[in-house]
């Protein structure tokens, strides 16, 4: 598969992993000769605060910031997160929207309701997606922090990437110990 | 480490590489065979020190240093300069309001030594992603009158780097290389050149005629500084294919062109295909001096110019300065320097830019039309959760936090005196939230004991001030001399937690590195005794020694007595809280994690709602803690009234 140029926007909270998921991916795209850029914010801000990063690549490098109503993929690690990104789903509802199912109360606040989150996705997608990516990375393989190698296993694909280039590039992102567990994890999501 | 090696430095020239912009300056400044670099963490520069770090012994550097503070690693990186080597120095924007002072002096001077070279490493943060302030850095460059380069991509940050050493080793002058968090944190491809290794000499000259900020010498060194080595600069800078015109045979209806630096030149190209327009770029990467010749032959070619430049109108200032001068009859379409007026202005003077910013301004210009429909979609809001940041679970300012305000709640019912709190830069400044709140003042680092003092000699309240021990190390010292001198009756807090915490956990002089990967390698300050040095009173507690389950009580109690002393002796007091970020303890001390026991719970709610750890959560009537978040600190256990946290069974 070719792009010119593919969007994908991840949100989620400051300490999900949103980093790692940009490296494993971002590496497995650039050795299939994609040029690729990433945008991502560090720091004390970000902890279990809201966090938008974006992931790019195709014939030429783009900005690191996309416009907005020009995604090709949205990534919600936290469900009431893709709330945030929606500004940046086409006007022709073709953005994929791919959202985790794990949901984090705020003190005092009213998490917001699936039927209301679902009317505000339809009025903006034709092509939503939920997985269980906690649960299935628990049941699984019995640690929920596998959670992001389910959602890339999942995503690949819809990019019509090669597996093992992924595979190649989780080895190379993730010390000893935990390859193995993510390496399952990703398969997992691969065969959803 | 050995990845962190492997990952910068293997490679031959040619290959591509996945880097951060901060890992790729590393490998700039390698491939320029840099002997030296010091820096004072602060993000989005942070990674660039760490990687120098790990890797420097293995390449063969001759030193690297996390600095005290911005000063001091200006000054060792500069004289390290001036006997010959090739150095860098790296900090945020605000580190070189500190390190200005040196800087001042240091761009004059002029290094008699070949090799002699020194690049600073400056990382603005727009947006204040993660930063107590939004400043422009580039304001500076008129005071130094340095060189300086802005890279727009990770592969920019690499070439970058290695013309500004080029440069530096060339003039004698400093070289800026200015980033923002969009250039420093993008991750792209980037292909790498070779290796150059070190080519420091034994034998160097630092005679006092080229290197001493006197009269005597001085005014010598500024003309050659500025009718000679910045002359060169601005050739180099007009002869640069940094500098240059991309599209130059496109032509459009509006007669526009576009004059732009850094990352603002990837949302400008984005924005034109966005809008199918087709309009020459002048896109500078040597932003000083900037390219005189080359941006009156470009304004000469047009009828509209828009200059688009995150925050201050840097580049447009001098732009219209220059047409001006030249009696160019341009319009020039930018933030209008000279009216601060948010009415009609095109490009924002406060926070990030992006290319929609970007489309808005030149739809603003051209009057087109696009397919899509911006401000329609900008229009649509949706109600979303507010979410503020929080600190780590197990993390040991929320004790302090959890302590404070017991403490101060009895204070002032006692004494009914008012409680005023003075934060500092660190992870501890988020105690400034609800329900904490302990902040009435706050302005950058090392301010807080100051800042107490100023409102404790004209009032009879109680005033706290709160600091971190990198902080105080970086310039909290001084404010606390000041304090007991003067007898400030103030209740000075200091929360070691041993490390650098907020930018990544970097070592600084009181850290105890004896049990991580630096391994005792530094001779070790104790602020323990430091403190005893200054004759000041003060009392230490550590977590570490209290494993009896009483220590947040004892914590509370001891910064209740102290407050009252304080009031009551009109004499400052220190309260020196040791105990360790718990992103450095989880590394060499296995997790214990914490549950608790539902028959018991009775749903008081204090250790989610009080104590605030983000692992506590409410579900069926009864605290619950989540393994997957718990970091086993074990403080929710001393809390809990109804003994219903345990030791997770394994």
């Amino acid at each position: 598969m070719i792009y010119d140029c593919y969007t994908i926007v991840i949100t989620g909270l400051g300490g999900q992993g949103l980093i790692k998921i940009i490296q494993i991916l971002g590496t497995a795209l650039m050795n299939e000769g994609y040029k690729v850029i990433s945008s991502e914010t560090h720091g004390l801000s970000q902890r279990g605060g809201k966090v938008t990063c974006f992931l790019r690549f195709g014939n030429t490098l783009n900005a690191p910031i996309p416009m907005i109503g020009t995604a090709d993929m949205i990534i919600a690690l936290e469900e009431s997160t893709i709330i945030d990104a929606l500004k940046f789903t086409k006007p022709d509802k073709s953005t994929l929207l791919i959202i985790s199912t794990y949901e984090k109360n705020v003190l005092g606040q009213e998490y917001p309701s699936i039927q209301g989150l679902l009317n505000n996705l339809y009025e903006r997608s034709d092509k939503i997606y939920f997985i269980p990516a906690m649960e299935i990375a628990e049941k699984q393989t019995g640690n929920p922090k596998t959670m992001n190698s389910v959602i890339l296993g999942y995503i690949t694909k819809f990019l019509y990437l090669n597996k093992k280039v992924l595979e190649e590039s989780i080895n190379h992102n993730f010390s000893e110990t935990i390859i193995e567990l993510n390496l399952k994890a990703f398969n997992e999501g691969l065969n959803l | 480490m050995e990845k962190i090696y492997t990952k910068i430095v293997n490679g031959q020239s040619g290959e591509a590489k996945f880097f951060l912009g901060n890992e790729a300056i590393v490998r700039g400044a390698i491939e320029s065979g840099i002997d030296v670099y010091t820096f004072y963490p602060g993000t989005p520069s942070s990674e660039v020190g760490e990687t120098f770090i790990a890797l420097f012994k293995k390449v063969g550097m001759k030193w690297v240093e996390s600095s005290i503070n911005e000063k001091v690693a200006m000054e060792v990186a500069g004289a390290a300069y001036a006997r010959g080597a090739t150095a860098m120095v790296g900090m945020k924007n605000v580190g070189l309001n500190v390190a200005s002072d040196p800087l001042f002096a240091l761009a004059t001077t002029s290094p008699k030594n070949e090799n002699s070279a020194l690049v600073i490493l400056v990382a603005d943060d727009p947006q204040q992603h993660s930063s107590a302030v939004e400043m422009d850095s580039r304001n500076f460059l008129k005071l130094f009158k340095i060189p300086a380069l802005e890279p727009g991509n990770p592969q920019e940050c690499l070439e970058f780097t290695k013309e500004a050493f080029n440069i530096s080793k060339e003039l004698k002058l400093p070289v800026i290389i200015r980033t923002v968090t969009m250039v420093a944190h993008a991750r792209s491809n980037v292909i790498v050149g070779n290796i150059k290794k070190s080519e420091l000499k034994n034998d160097f000259d630092l005679s006092k005629e080229f290197n001493v900020a006197l009269r005597t010498f001085f005014l010598e060194m500024k003309e050659d500084h500025i009718y000679n080595r910045m002359v060169k600069a601005l050739e180099i800078s007009e002869k640069s294919k940094l500098n240059r015109v991309e599209n130059e045979n496109f032509t459009n209806e509006f007669e526009l062109g576009i004059i732009t630096s850094g990352v603002s030149y990837s949302y400008v190209v984005e924005a034109l295909n966005f809008l199918g327009l087709k309009a020459p770029i002048l896109k500078i990467g040597i932003i000083n001096p900037l390219p005189v010749r080359k941006i009156i032959s470009f304004l000469d070619k047009f009828k509209k110019i828009l200059i688009v430049e995150e925050n201050d109108p840097y580049l447009e200032t001098q732009v219209l300065a220059i047409a001006h001068r030249d009696n160019l009859k341009v319009r020039i379409f930018g933030k209008d320097p000279f009216s601060y007026s948010k009415e009609g202005l095109l490009l924002p003077y406060v926070g990030e830019l992006n290319p929609t910013k970007v489309a808005l301004a030149l739809i603003n210009i051209t009057k087109l039309k696009p397919k899509l429909n911006l401000e329609q979609i900008l229009e649509r809001k949706y109600e979303s959760l507010t979410r503020v940041p929080s600190l780590c679970p197990g993390c040991p300012h929320r004790t302090t936090g959890y302590a404070l305000q017991k403490a101060v709640k009895k204070v002032k019912s006692t004494t009914r005196k008012e409680v005023y709190f003075y934060q500092d830069i660190g992870c501890y400044t988020l105690l400034a939230l609800p329900p904490f709140s302990f902040a009435n003042v706050k302005y950058c680092m090392g301010s807080s004991i100051a800042l107490a003092q100023g409102v404790t000699h004209t009032s009879e309240s109680l005033n706290i001030a709160i600091i971190g021990d990198g902080t105080f190390f970086h310039s909290g010292i001084p404010a606390l001399l000041n304090g007991i001198y003067n007898k400030a009756p103030i209740l000075v807090l200091i929360l070691d937690n041993g490390w650098i915490g907020m930018t990544g956990q970097q070592p600084h002089p009181g850290s105890d590195t004896l049990y991580y990967a630096e391994g005792d390698f530094k001779k070790r300050i104790y602020l323990e005794r430091l403190l005893l040095g200054t004759g000041a009173e003060f009392d230490v507690i550590k977590h570490a020694e209290k494993q009896d389950g009483k220590y947040s009580v004892e914590l509370y109690d001891l910064i209740y007595r102290k407050s009252l002393e304080v009031l009551e002796s009109k004499n400052l007091h220190v309260i020196l809280i040791q105990d360790e970020c718990i992103q450095k303890t989880i590394k060499r001390q296995a997790i214990i994690i914490r549950a608790v026991d539902t028959d018991s719970c009775n749903n008081c709610s204090i250790c989610y709602n009080q104590f605030l750890c983000p692992a506590i959560v409410e579900i069926e009537d009864n605290a619950y803690i989540d393994s997957g978040i718990c970091l086993g600190c074990g403080v929710c256990e001393e809390i809990c009234p109804n003994k219903a946290i345990h030791k997770e069974e394994i």
